[in-house]
């Protein structure tokens, strides 16, 4: 039995290191880059003051520009709004009815200090900032109130230099890539993903130990939950490296997601801490299975929070099972094997750890035999 | 803003593989401390016995 498994422990390592492999060589070189890396403007409101931001989205007001003037650098005061009303608002403006419609973007101002000749924009920027200009402008997000919009939203982005704008053609923005950086995703979410299962198995092993007085379920649920607090340091690692790209800031303790993850790892920490601070094996275990089986409900919080995001403030994004999740076939074919490496890899680390705890056990029988006969 | 991305990406990357290796190489040294010690401890063992 125990050679069989050895065997199974060994197969299963060689399966999950060639997958392990294989997603990186496919999230590296076939994978396409996720398509977010441009927010737009209205999306910039759930962003945290004082995070450097790229936004694209087209002119749709301009309220004030001033070039060369005897002091102070060349300014421009100007709003952005999305490109997901861009086609309505080209109608709108055509027929003169843009005042007779239901606008449900919320433009961002933008107050841009060009600071001299730009080469990008020409000598003439009062001739490009025009309203229906589209643009993607790298920016500070300032709460300040620049212009009328900024009264509604409390919010604009400040440009110190004229070169963080660029000009495009209609809409070409809205296809721009993300940076390189998105392609943490494909590590990110299988370790969340990896974590979750984790926790589950903790779950259903706490229960069971707690119906059938099994101590080999006790040794399934805590081996299961030291390696979900490794996947979800993983996890909540790799998330700031990428919210430094994404968002500007590194953590946000107004995100509910980022939030709620924090309070599932800091709770498998106690898990872990409660099982060290009790000596005696079954009231560890059955004190372990009740902490167990109540510590699940972090997991559907931290799930569920960036789904819930307008109950519940979270920018973090959501892919799967939305109706806007847009991930292209080659994308979802990568992820789809970093999820089964990750779940073939959380399965022979659980093994193999059963095997140490089983092991363990075995020593601590040992050193009472030892005991007693002295 | 191209380069910092790179950076990061292999940051992130960094921090995957040193996790699962570094977790893999504990699990292996605890399972050689443990076998090492439970060996001891039956070979003992059976010293008191005899």
């Amino acid at each position: 039995m125990r050679m069989d498994r050895k065997k199974l422990g060994t197969i299963l390592v060689v399966v999950s290191v060639v997958l392990i492999l294989m997603t990186v060589y496919l999230a590296v070189f076939f994978a396409p880059l996720p398509q977010t890396g441009v927010k737009s403007a209205g999306e910039i409101l759930s962003s945290v003051e004082g995070s450097k931001l790229k936004v694209a989205g087209f002119v749709s007001a301009v309220y004030s520009i001033h070039f060369g003037m005897l002091d102070g650098p060349d300014e421009v005061i100007f709003s952005l709004a999305d490109f997901r009303d861009y086609g309505r608002y080209l109608q709108a403006n055509a027929t003169h009815s843009l005042n007779q419609q239901w606008w449900t973007v919320r433009p961002i101002d933008i107050k841009s200090i060009s600071g001299g000749l730009n080469p990008r924009m020409g000598p003439n920027l009062g001739g490009v900032i025009v309203v229906g200009a589209n643009l993607s402008m790298d920016g500070i997000v300032t709460s300040n109130t620049i212009a009328p919009n900024s009264n509604v939203t409390g919010f604009s982005l400040s440009s110190g230099s004229g070169n963080d704008i660029t000009f495009g053609s209609v809409g070409s923005f809205g296809l721009m890539t993300a940076p390189v950086a998105q392609k943490i995703f494909y590590f990110h979410m299988p370790s969340a993903w990896a974590c979750y299962l984790s926790f589950g198995v903790t779950l259903v092993g706490s229960a069971l130990f707690l119906r059938t007085r099994d101590h080999k379920y006790d040794r399934v649920a805590y081996s299961s939950a030291e390696i979900g607090i490794v996947f979800a340091t993983i996890a909540i690692t790799t998330g700031p490296v990428w919210a430094r790209q994404e968002w500007g800031v590194y953590w946000r303790w107004d995100d509910m997601k980022l939030v709620t993850t924090f309070v599932l790892w800091l709770v498998y920490i106690g898990y872990l801490s409660l099982r060290a601070a009790i000596s005696e094996p079954s009231a560890k275990a059955r004190v372990s299975a009740v902490y167990g089986i109540l510590s699940f409900i972090t997991v559907p919080m931290s799930f569920l929070s960036s789904r819930v995001a307008p109950l519940l403030q979270s920018s973090h994004p959501q892919v799967i099972a939305t109706s806007s999740g847009s991930l292209s076939p080659q994308a979802g074919m990568t992820i789809g094997i970093a999820v089964v490496a990750f779940t073939v890899l959380f399965i022979t680390m659980l093994i193999k750890r059963v095997e140490i705890a089983e092991a363990e056990e075995e020593l601590e029988e040992l050193k009472r035999k030892i005991g007693d006969e002295e | 803003m191209m380069s910092d991305s790179w950076t990061a990406l292999y940051v992130a990357y960094s921090i995957v593989w040193l996790g699962l290796f570094s977790f893999l190489g504990y699990m292996y040294l605890r399972q050689r401390r443990i076998d090492k010690d439970i060996k001891m401890l039956k070979e003992e063992v059976s010293k008191h016995g005899k």
